[in-house]
C-alpha cells in the first residue's frame, strides 16, 4: 500500500511538468504582451524594457520556464505582473476559498444525489422515480450562470435573506457570515454533479440489485432493508466513487462560470483574470495547484476503493 | 369600480405625497453635513495596487485616491489646479524652475513628516533608475508625468524647485496627477514592493485592510491637514459581473456603483431610492484614416465617410445616452474646446457627392480594425458595425477584423513603415491631466506619429503642427486657448478621423449619500461627501 502511493505520487511528477509546460508554452503563444497591458499604452518604451527585465520576460524562453520550475520547488512562485504581490500567498488564499465551494457544493451532491438514485433505482418506474430524473434531467441541463443569476434574484433581492456576491459582508470575517456567502454559490455549482452522482448512482444501483447475490440474501429471508444497504449500496458505490472524484477533480479548478457570476474570489476568477492580463506567473501557479490536487484527489478515490472494495488490493 | 370617497381619499394621498416629495427634496440639501457611515462601492475589478505613482487605470484610482493628496489639486468638477500639498507656486520667466511652496504640518498616516526631502524622494524614486528605492514599483506612468524633469532641488524644508529640460506648458498640470501624490518615503523602505498593498499618504483617508478578491476597507484620517472627511469608512468590493453588482446595489450590498449596463439605466433613473450622477468624461472614440494610404490622403474622402456615418444614431441605439456626440476630437470638459467647426451632420447624400468628386462614385473596398473590448472602447464591435453598416450605404465597403485589445495595440499603433494593413481602426482617448496638449498634440501631431505618441493615422498638417509645438510652449492662459481654438478648426476641417461620441461617467448611489461630484479626471473623491441619516 505504502508502495503503491509513493509510486503515484512520484508519477505526478512528469505528469505536472507536462501540464505546466503545456500552459508555459500556450501563454507564450497567446497574443498580447503582460507587460504592454500591464503599464497600458502610455508606457515609454524605457519603461516596458525595464520592467521585461525585471520580469525575466526578455530571456529565452527555454530559460524563463527553468528559471520559474526552479522557483516553485523552492516555494518561490514569482510576483505576480499585474497584482505587483508574491504569487504564493496570493494563490493560497484564492485556493482556499475555492476548496470551500467544493466541500459544501460536493457534500451537497452526495447527499441528495446518491440517496435520490438510491431511491429511484429500487423503486424503478414510480412516480418518484420520474420525478426524480425529471430534475435530475433538469438539473443537468441548466447553465450554471443562469440558475446563478435566478438565484441571486430570488434569495437576495426578493427574499432578502442571502448574500448575493462575494465571500464575506462588508467589514465583517466570521465563520457564520462565510457560510451565508457560501450558500447560493455552491447551490449553483452543486446541481450539475449532484445530477451526474444521481444518475450514476441509478443505474449503477439497478445493475447491482438484479446480481445473483442480491437474490441469495433475499432468499435467505435477511430484510430488504439490509439486502439494500449492505449488499446493495455498497457494491454499487463503486463507480459512484470514482464520479465523485472526479467531480471533486473538477470542482476544485473552481467553476470559473459561477465565481464569476458570484464574484466569488476563488482560483478560477484568479485563472481568469490572470489570463486577461496575461500575467504568466498567476496563470502557471494557479493551473500547476489546480492540475496537482486534481491529481491528488484522483489518487484519493483510488484509494477509496480498497476500502469500499475488498476484492481491491494494492501491491503489499 | 372604487366607491368614490375611497377614490377621492386615494387622490388627496397622492397628491400629499407629491406635494411632500417635492418639499422633501429642498429640505435634504438644505441639511447640515453630517459625520458617520459608510459608502460601499461596488468596483468592476479587483485593483491592482494601492501605490498612486504604479496606477494606470481607473478602477485603481478609484479605490488609491482617497488615500493621497498631489502637490497640487484639480478643481472640483474641472481641471484647473489648486493648491493641494504645495500651499502656492512660482513659475520662473524662462518656464524652465517650479518653486513649490509646501504646506507645513502636514504628517503621513504613519506619522513621519511630509515635506521637501519627501517630495523629492517620491519624484527620484519613480524617475531615477540609480534611486535606491526605484526597484520598489512599476511607474508607467513617470516618463509621461517627469519626463521633462531634469533635477529636483530641495530649498529648504517646505520649499522645492522641480528644474525641467525644456519649456513645458501643461507640466503645472501634471503636480495634480496621481503619479504626484505623495506616498511616506518612511513606508517606501519599509515594504519595499509591498508599498503597492501597504499604501501610506497624507490623505483623509487611511488604509485599514485589504483582502484579496474581497474588499479593501480605508477608514477617516482624524489627523487630516485639511477639514476632515464626514464619512467613517469607505469600503471598495470588485463584483466583477455588471448583473451581479446591480443585484448587490438593489439588495443593499453596495450604496454606490459604476459602469451601470445601459439596458438598466433608464430603470435606475426612475428608482427613488436611487440617484443617478452623470458628468461626460474626458474621453473619446473615434475612427482613424490611414492618411498616408490612397484614397484617405485625399480630404474629401475623409469628409465624406464622416458625412456617411450617422453618429448621432450610434450615440442613440447603441450607447443608450451613455455617451455624447462628438463633433470634435477634443472632450468639451478639456478647456479651449470650441463647437465653432466644421460639422459633419448625418448626410449620405454629400457624402456620395464628395466621393464622386474624388473619383470615387463607385466607392471603394477597405479593411476596418476594431478591439473585441479594451480600456475607454465602449462596445467597438457594434459601434464598427454600424459604422460599416452606414459606410457601405455610401458605397464603401469595409471589411471588419476584429482582435484582443493587447494585440490590437501591439499590431495597429505602429510607425509608417511597418504599414499597417488597416485603412480605418477603432480607437479610444482618456485624457490624463486636463490639457488640451494632451489630447490634441499626443493623438495629432504630426511629431507624434508612432512610436513617439498616437498620431496612428500618421495625421500631418503643418500649420496645425506649428501650432500645437507654440501651444506646448506657451505658459499664458488666454493665448493657449486661442492657440488651441484655431488648431481645433483646422483638425476638423481635415477631418482626419471620424470622431463618435464622448464616453459619460456615470455613477449610481443610494439617495442618502450627498454631495458627491464626479470629476472629468476619473477618481471618486468622498472627502466632501456626506451621508443623511
Amino acid at each position: 500500500m505504502t508502495r503503491y502511493v509513493v509510486q503515484r505520487v512520484l508519477s505526478l511528477i512528469p505528469v505536472l511538468i507536462g501540464v505546466t509546460l503545456l500552459v508555459f508554452l500556450i501563454m507564450q503563444l497567446a497574443p498580447g504582451d503582460p507587460v504592454k497591458i500591464m503599464l497600458g499604452p502610455r508606457a515609454s518604451e524605457e519603461a516596458v524594457n525595464q520592467l521585461r527585465r525585471d520580469m525575466g520576460l526578455d530571456q529565452p524562453m527555454h530559460i524563463q520556464y527553468l528559471r520559474w520550475l526552479g522557483g516553485v520547488l523552492r516555494g518561490d512562485w514569482g510576483r505576480s505582473i499585474q497584482l505587483k504581490r508574491e504569487v504564493l500567498p496570493y494563490l493560497a488564499g484564492r485556493f482556499q476559498n475555492s476548496a470551500y465551494l467544493m466541500v459544501l457544493a460536493l457534500s451537497a451532491a452526495c447527499l441528495v444525489g446518491v440517496p435520490a438514485g438510491i431511491v429511484s433505482a429500487i423503486r424503478q418506474y414510480s412516480l418518484g422515480d420520474r420525478v426524480a430524473m425529471v430534475l435530475v434531467l433538469v438539473g443537468f441541463s441548466t447553465p450554471v450562470f443562469w440558475l446563478g443569476i435566478i438565484l441571486q434574484i430570488v434569495f437576495g433581492l426578493m427574499l432578502g435573506i442571502l448574500p448575493v456576491s462575494g465571500i464575506q459582508s462588508p467589514g465583517q470575517t466570521g465563520t457564520l457570515d462565510l457560510i451565508l456567502h457560501l450558500i447560493l454559490p455552491s447551490a449553483t455549482l452543486a446541481t450539475g454533479p449532484m445530477a451526474i452522482i444521481a444518475r450514476m448512482t441509478r443505474s449503477s444501483m439497478l445493475e447491482v440489485i438484479r446480481q445473483d447475490y442480491i437474490r441469495t440474501a433475499r432468499a435467505k429471508g435477511l430484510r430488504e432493508r439490509l439486502v439494500i444497504s449492505r449488499h446493495g449500496v455498497r457494491n454499487a458505490l463503486i463507480p459512484v466513487v470514482t464520479v465523485i472524484g472526479l467531480q471533486a477533480g473538477y470542482l476544485l479548478g473552481g467553476d470559473i462560470l459561477v465565481e464569476m457570476v458570484f464574484s466569488y474570489p476563488g482560483i478560477g476568477l484568479a485563472m481568469v483574470t490572470g489570463i486577461l492580463a496575461r500575467d504568466f506567473p498567476i496563470v502557471q501557479g494557479a493551473i500547476l495547484m489546480v492540475a496537482s490536487s486534481y491529481v491528488l484527489v484522483n489518487l484519493i478515490t483510488d484509494l477509496a476503493y480498497a476500502y469500499i472494495d475488498p476484492r481491491i488490493h494494492y501491491g503489499t | 369600480m372604487f366607491p368614490k370617497r375611497t377614490f377621492l381619499a386615494w387622490v388627496v394621498a397622492l397628491c400629499l405625497a407629491l406635494v411632500s416629495a417635492s418639499v422633501a427634496v429642498p429640505l435634504a440639501y438644505a441639511q447640515e453635513p453630517k459625520a458617520g457611515g459608510t459608502i460601499i462601492v461596488g468596483l468592476q475589478a479587483e485593483p491592482v495596487t494601492l501605490d498612486a505613482p504604479q496606477v494606470t487605470d481607473y478602477n485603481t484610482i478609484r479605490a488609491a485616491y482617497n488615500l493621497y493628496d498631489g502637490l497640487l489639486r484639480f478643481k472640483d468638477e474641472s481641471t484647473e489646479v489648486e493648491p493641494g500639498l504645495a500651499e502656492s507656486w512660482e513659475i520662473s520667466e524662462d518656464g524652465l524652475e517650479y518653486t513649490l511652496h509646501l504646506r507645513k504640518g502636514v504628517k503621513f498616516h504613519d506619522g513621519t513628516e511630509f515635506n521637501a526631502e519627501a517630495v523629492k524622494f517620491n519624484i527620484e524614486r519613480q524617475i531615477d533608475p540609480n534611486h535606491p528605492y526605484h526597484d520598489t514599483g512599476d511607474f508607467a506612468y513617470a516618463e509621461f508625468t517627469w519626463g521633462a524633469v531634469k533635477q529636483v532641488d530641495v530649498v529648504d524644508e517646505y520649499t522645492v524647485k522641480i528644474t525641467l529640460e525644456y519649456v513645458l506648458a501643461p507640466f503645472i498640470s501634471h503636480l495634480a496627477m496621481h503619479p504626484a501624490f505623495m506616498v511616506s518615503p518612511q513606508a517606501i523602505k519599509t515594504y519595499g514592493r509591498d508599498i503597492s498593498i501597504n499604501p501610506v499618504g497624507t490623505g483623509p483617508y487611511r488604509f485599514v485592510s485589504w483582502t484579496p478578491g474581497a474588499e479593501i476597507v480605508l477608514e477617516r484620517n482624524p489627523d487630516y491637514w485639511g477639514k476632515p472627511a464626514y464619512v467613517d469608512k469607505l469600503i471598495f468590493r470588485p463584483i466583477i459581473e455588471d448583473q451581479a453588482r446591480l443585484t448587490e446595489l438593489l439588495a443593499g450590498g453596495i450604496n454606490f456603483m459604476v459602469n451601470i449596463p445601459p439596458d438598466d439605466l433608464e430603470r435606475l433613473r426612475n428608482d427613488p431610492n436611487f440617484k443617478v450622477v452623470e458628468q461626460t468624461g474626458m474621453h473619446t472614440w473615434w475612427v482613424y484614416f490611414n492618411t498616408l494610404k490612397k484614397p484617405f490622403d485625399d480630404v474629401r474622402v475623409r469628409q465624406a465617410l464622416n458625412y456617411a456615418v450617422n453618429k448621432q444614431a450610434i450615440v442613440d441605439n447603441i450607447l443608450k445616452g451613455t455617451g455624447v456626440l462628438a463633433i470634435n476630437p477634443l472632450p468639451p470638459v478639456v478647456w479651449s474646446y470650441t463647437d465653432e467647426v466644421e460639422r459633419y451632420d448625418y448626410n449620405p447624400e454629400k457624402a456620395k457627392q464628395l466621393l464622386a468628386e474624388a473619383g470615387y462614385p463607385n466607392g471603394f473596398s477597405c479593411i476596418f480594425w476594431t478591439p473585441e473590448s479594451g480600456s475607454g472602447m465602449q462596445q467597438p464591435v457594434l459601434m464598427s458595425t454600424a459604422i460599416q453598416a452606414d459606410l457601405k450605404a455610401v458605397g464603401v465597403d469595409c471589411q471588419i477584423k476584429t482582435f484582443e485589445w493587447g494585440s490590437f495595440l501591439e499590431q495597429g499603433v505602429v510607425p509608417p513603415d511597418k504599414n499597417p494593413e488597416w485603412d480605418l481602426m477603432a480607437f479610444s482617448w482618456i485624457g490624463d491631466n486636463g490639457d488640451p496638449d494632451n489630447h490634441l498634440y499626443i493623438l495629432l501631431s504630426g511629431d507624434q506619429w508612432p512610436p513617439n505618441g498616437f498620431n496612428c493615422g500618421y495625421y500631418k498638417n503643418e500649420k496645425v503642427d506649428e501650432l500645437l509645438r507654440l501651444g506646448r510652449t506657451t505658459l499664458d492662459r488666454a493665448k493657449r486657448t486661442e492657440i488651441y481654438q484655431q488648431a481645433q478648426k483646422l483638425i476638423v476641417a481635415d477631418a482626419p478621423w471620424i470622431w463618435i461620441d464622448h464616453e459619460t461617467q456615470i455613477v449610481v448611489m443610494d439617495k442618502r449619500i450627498q454631495n458627491f461630484k464626479l470629476h472629468p479626471t476619473g477618481p471618486f473623491r468622498f472627502a466632501d461627501v456626506w451621508i443623511e441619516q
